[in-house]
């Protein structure tokens, strides 16, 4: 019979690297990553799961983790904005945003990029189209999408080599 | 040319730090021993405060401090970039839905969460003024205590200012048509996605504070102020913001942070939810009714303007906002006769403040709207018309005003020629195209130092916020340029009152102008010295050496300036240091206090479809063209101009504050406040520049990054009358407004 | 946040125990697209929150089994939009659950979870109405098939019982040849939530099924076997008054922030012209 619980003790993958801690039952995965585990860069905005400032990718597949109970991140891998560089570089992707113009302000790039990443490697020759879906829920007040999708069609390109 | 310089587009400085998620905001700094701040706040927009008991919260675990205004000094102080109006805290009464009326300081973010949730506030809600024509009501109850205005005419009404702007007699200037309409444009709310973030640390005998403020020298000096403390004992950490649009310019909840971190003797930090920032800033809206009178040749005869801007319960910079906005209301035309009477109303809504084009997207929706319908009444080609009566360059369109300062007609026929005016269209679509003008600064100062390093390299500590526009960048290129150091050798320094010198402000799209040229002061301080040096070493006469573009230009020879500054410095090494300051004074005869250092000219032009049964429509070719001097980075120019579009988008087809009958907010956050996603983009985007270096900043260049942003919304309305036949002139132009005005047209 | 216990059952039987012991003290937790969002601004005030993810008999799955195609409780909508069955099967349930949210959000979000939160403005309930879809509970008495007609009350209440739990939706394999469309009004292209939500199915018995939502309290489904609709040589004038009468009982609701009842009343009669035609045509693509 599983137990109740207030706090539970959890183990998870963070940018492949095992962390267990605790976590209280109502905080959320977005909480443990930038309270507990210091890993800022993933970003706390609309916290309805609209925005996508929070995106991280849980298992494989993005998420907001805005709305995603820490407990349920249990065992699980997580990849953060943090773990797209390569070898302590920056990934194609991350070095295209910047070759492109995508980011002004930043802030909603994180969640960009982790959602980008997801989408390549799902689709690694995406339309237009198809990108603008796939990123339909990252919010930039900037406004900087088209540049955004400039530079996912640009990796994109790139991995025919 | 290297792509570092000035005209490249090298990539953004700074910008690593974004992809990586290492750059730090200010809800990423951790202080030690920081509490958490969790606001109070009453569901209503309008209420007396009876009594607050804050004894529950008090006992929560971890609670250090419930402030509310009886903690404060009393008087409770009150401050704004233009009026003193607001209190720190509400006091005795809150003004608009989301005022705060008390605050919580706890060890954990939890424990602030479950106190606010126990303060038990008794008050009685009161009657909301939300509209224009409920706080112009004799009867009206009067948003602001007339006790605040000694000595001022208004102080019994709701009108916080009246201005009135023009020249000649609008009345006695005959016109052979006359096109006469009321316009609106909506509440809408920045939405950056960096909500306002807030904190503050004793620090010795003074205290520090972090905020993603825009203005972090204004936030410095009302802080001294209200604290009573002198500007070297407040320091002000302005990280770069993620967004502002004018939304972080000015001082809103930082001396509440300062009051509780100074009471605790600890840190602390507030970092508002989305929903707190819509109940915190927005746009200033507006009712616009003007009346056109035309020539039957479409000259224009005169402008006749009537704006009621609906400002918020405390004034910020939206009077500001209303005098400058509508001041060139009349358009980037010549125009005989011309009559402006603009108000800001004031109303128990939250604060409007300054957005992204200020006030002149308010009055340019109405004005363009009303240019194009007379066009169509004369039969004349909507393009045509505006060619007709647009300033040429050198015009004092404006009497008393910087002349037109850009060849704005080219703008305007290469804005024309990339969507094709004129050229058939398949049925079912329209076209529209709109011109529009914004005032740059009207006065300014801002300060630079820059240290040329004894190897070459370089930092610049330049006051400006970088928000996303790319100014860090601009300023390495400039002194890329002038010292010729590569751009991953120049460290741009900015944020920290005590380490930069005073920069005024950010905002107006004035940086690159200002502050750009007090960089390039700054670096030609720097090549003066060089100069000497080379004098000294070469024995040559200092007028006969120049110093450009990295190198330095003896009679004989070039040197790289590290072949000058290495034996200049000798073997006590050391550094060059230039200052530079740009500076524009006020005008006090102006009616603005100066006149434009610069235009902004957009002109913008769509092709659409509409929907017919539904109301939605399509925008099948955006173009938008900026008059921008001197494009100093392409590539973020680019980015500022379609950027600004798109945002445009926002408030001309979907945002819009919806309140109930008490005035409350109800579409508060993300999910019922709809902004434009990667979805909603117009199918096919444009956007060019034309170059004159006929600006007055660094390289002939001027500001811009709000232009773009002006046109959006009568161009799109243009485009969507031509498709329909239908003129709408309320925003913004959502599926079901469009729909209705398409089946009233058909049914009357 | 709101505070509540936490529990992570591994069995059906523990999670259906857990149910009946705390009644409407508990709530289940799938994709938390729905229920975080109501912990944290407070409407949603449960004692207890049961994780349903590591339930065995619940882990993503599709499975077709005796001429159903069975969606497990805990298959994501991601999942559902993406499967070669649903896609060839129930082409308007791929369509609709595409359009739920977002990226992030389709991966999350659960079928079953979108259902048992009966909102009327659920973007998959008029395709599982149209194509008779039955919701499989589990609880003390048992195993309970529900159609989902009879699943929906109003906003937030359904049929379910104390202690029950839904595991599964269950679609019937095609009998007969159909096209169906699923379409829907938003605010704009991004996602959104619907403020007319709808499906027409048209067979090859020339029988028309169109569900709708968002426009009262709970999803309809009308179904009209005359042949008119069906028919792709009737007339508008002859198609009117079947459409009236399917629609008639359409309320919605004065108070949204969406769009008003009349825009959405419109827009029903708009939407369903259209489903009908692409139905039609879809149906005669084969």
């Amino acid at each position: 019979m599983s137990e109740m619980i207030q706090t539970v003790l959890i183990e998870l993958t963070v940018n492949g690297r095992r962390r267990a801690l605790t976590v209280a039952a109502n905080h959320t995965l977005l909480d443990v990553l930038r309270d507990d585990l210091e890993l800022t860069g993933t970003k706390e905005c609309c916290l309805v799961g609209e925005c996508g400032a929070c995106t991280v990718s849980l298992d494989g597949r993005i998420v907001d983790s805005c709305l995603v109970l820490a407990v349920e991140a249990d065992r699980a891998q997580v990849t953060t904005v943090e773990g797209l560089a390569v070898d302590g570089h920056v990934s194609p992707l991350q070095q295209a945003f910047l070759d492109k113009g995508a980011v002004q302000c930043g802030f909603c790039i994180p969640g960009q990029l982790v959602a980008a990443h997801a989408l390549l490697a799902e689709n690694p020759h995406p339309t237009v189209p198809e990108i603008q879906e796939g990123l339909a829920g990252n919010l930039c007040r900037c406004a900087c999408y088209q540049q955004i999708t400039e530079a996912v069609l640009a990796t994109a390109e790139g991995t025919d080599r | 040319m290297r792509t570092d310089r000035i005209g490249g587009s090298p990539n953004r400085v700074g910008g690593i730090g974004r992809v990586t998620g290492s750059q730090q905001y200010v809800a990423d700094i951790r202080l030690q021993d920081v509490l958490e701040v969790k606001l109070v706040t009453l569901d209503c927009a309008r209420a007396r405060i009876i009594s607050i008991d804050t004894s529950a919260a008090e006992q929560v675990p971890g609670v250090l401090l419930v402030m509310t205004a009886a903690h404060l000094p009393q008087p409770v102080p009150r401050f704004g970039p233009q009026f003193s109006d607001r209190p720190i805290i509400a006091v005795g009464e809150t003004k608009y839905h989301g005022e705060p009326v008390a605050a919580v300081a706890a060890e954990t973010k939890d424990a602030a969460e479950a106190a606010a949730r126990l303060v038990k506030v008794e008050y009685e809600e009161l009657p909301a003024i939300f509209s224009v024509a409920a706080a112009l009501d004799p009867a009206a109850v009067l948003v602001q205590d007339p006790a605040l205005r000694p000595n001022d005419p208004l102080a019994g009404t709701n009108v916080l200012r009246e201005h009135r702007f023009g020249w000649a007699d609008v009345e006695a200037t005959g016109a052979d048509l006359v096109v006469e309409n009321a316009y609106t444009f909506p509440i809408v709310t920045h939405f950056a996605i960096e909500p306002h973030a807030f904190m503050a640390a004793p620090d010795g005998d003074g205290i520090a504070v972090w905020s993603s403020i825009q203005h972090p020298n204004w936030l410095q000096k009302i802080l001294s102020q209200i604290l009573g403390l002198p500007l070297a004992k407040v320091r002000v950490y302005a990280p770069d913001p993620g967004g502002g649009f004018g939304g972080k310019q000015h001082t809103k909840l930082e001396p509440l942070v300062a009051f509780m971190a100074l009471r605790t003797g600890r840190p602390v930090r507030l970092i508002l939810t989305l929903d707190e920032t819509f109940q915190a800033v927005r746009r200033t809206s507006a009712e616009v009714r003007v009346r056109t009178g035309f020539m039957s040749d479409g000259t224009l005869a005169f402008q006749d303007v009537e704006a009621n801007y609906l400002i918020g319960a405390y004034a910020d910079i939206a009077d500001r906002v209303v005098s400058k906005g509508s001041y060139p209301a009349a358009g980037p035309y010549r125009v005989p006769a011309v009559r402006i009477v603009s108000r800001s109303v004031l109303s128990h809504t939250t604060p409007a403040t300054a957005f992204r084009g200020f006030g002149n997207p308010q009055v340019n929706w109405a004005v363009e709207s009303n240019i194009d319908e007379g066009a169509r009444a004369l039969g004349i080609d909507r393009l045509e018309i505006r060619l007709r009566n647009l300033a040429r360059k050198g015009e004092a369109f404006i009497p008393v005003d910087t002349p037109a300062d850009g060849d704005w007609e080219q703008t305007v026929r290469r804005a024309a020629e990339l969507i094709g005016w004129g050229t058939p269209l398949p049925p079912g679509r329209g076209r529209g195209l709109a011109l529009g003008i914004k005032s740059g600064p009207t006065t300014g100062l801002s300060y630079a130092t820059v240290r040329l390093l004894a190897d070459g390299s370089v930092i610049v500590y330049a006051g400006t916020s970088d928000m996303g526009q790319g100014a860090r960048t601009v300023f390495a290129q400039i002194a890329a340029t002038e010292l010729g150091a590569p751009l991953d050798w120049i460290t741009v320094v900015m944020g920290d009152t005590a380490v930069v010198p005073y920069d005024q402000q950010t905002s107006a799209s004035r940086s690159t102008v200002l502050m750009g040229n007090a960089i390039l002061r700054a670096c030609q301080s720097i090549q003066a010295q060089l100069r000497t040096m080379a004098a000294r070493l070469h024995g040559i006469d200092e007028a006969d050496i120049v110093v450009e573009g990295g190198v330095v230009r003896l009679p004989d020879r070039e040197l790289s300036i590290i072949d000058v500054l290495k034996p200049g410095l000798g073997r006590l090494g050391g550094e060059l240091v230039g200052n530079g300051e740009m500076r524009k004074d006020a005008e006090p005869d102006h009616p603005l206090s100066g006149s434009a250092a610069f235009f902004e000219f957009n002109c913008t032009a769509i092709e659409a479809e509409v929907d017919q049964d539904t109301g939605d429509v399509i925008l099948v070719r955006y173009v938008t063209v900026s008059d921008v001097g001197k494009a100093l980075n392409p590539l973020q120019v680019t980015m500022q101009d379609e950027g600004a579009a798109i945002q445009g988008l926002g408030h001309t087809l979907m945002e819009h504050f919806i309140f109930d009958d008490k005035g409350r907010i109800r579409n508060l956050g993300a999910i019922d406040y709809r902004i434009p996603t990667s979805m909603d983009l117009p199918l096919d985007m444009q956007s060019a520049i034309v170059e004159n270096a006929d600006g007055p900043g660094p390289y002939g260049s001027k500001g811009m990054s709000e232009g773009a942003l002006l046109c959006v919304a009568p161009a799109v309305a243009a485009a969507v009358r031509d498709a329909t036949g239908v003129a709408i002139r309320d925003l913004p132009l959502t599926p079901e407004r469009v729909w209705r005005a398409l089946r009233d047209r058909s049914t009357s | 946040m709101h505070t509540f216990a936490y529990a992570r059952p591994a069995t059906l039987a523990e999670a259906v125990a857990l149910l009946e012991a705390h009644g409407p003290a508990a709530r289940l937790l799938a994709g938390g697209t729905d229920l975080v969002i109501r912990l944290r601004d407070g409407t949603a005030r449960p004692a207890v929150v049961i994780d349903v993810k590591q339930i065995a008999e619940l882990r993503p799955a599709i499975h077709e089994d005796g001429g159903r195609l069975v969606i497990s409780a805990g298959t994501v909508m991601t999942d559902v939009a993406s499967d070669e069955r649903v896609r060839r099967s129930f082409p308007a349930l791929a369509e609709a659950a595409a359009v739920v949210g977002s990226v992030q959000i389709r991966n999350r979000a659960t079928l079953v979870g979108n259902v048992c939160n009966a909102s009327p403005a659920a973007d998959t309930a008029p395709s599982l109405l149209v194509y008779d879809a039955t919701v499989v509970a589990e609880g003390p008495g048992g195993t309970r098939r529900i159609p989902v007609d009879d699943f929906f009350v109003r906003s937030g209440v359904t049929t379910l019982a104390r202690g029950e739990i839904v595991t599964a939706i269950e679609l019937p394999l095609p009998a007969r040849k159909m096209g169906a469309v699923h379409m829907r009004r938003t605010r704009r292209r991004g996602h959104d939530l619907a403020s007319v939500t709808l499906c027409c199915g048209v067979d090859d018995a020339e029988v028309t099924r169109l569900a709708y939502g968002s426009v009262g309290p709970r999803p309809v489904l009308m179904i009209d076997e005359s042949g008119v609709l069906a028919d792709p040589a009737a007339a508008d004038e002859a198609k009117a008054p079947i459409f009236e009468r399917m629609f008639a009982d359409a309320s919605p609701s004065p108070r949204s922030m969406r769009a008003s009842p009349e825009y959405r009343l419109a827009m029903l009669r708009v939407l369903g012209a259209r489903a009908l035609r692409t139905a039609i045509d879809r149906l005669a693509q084969g």
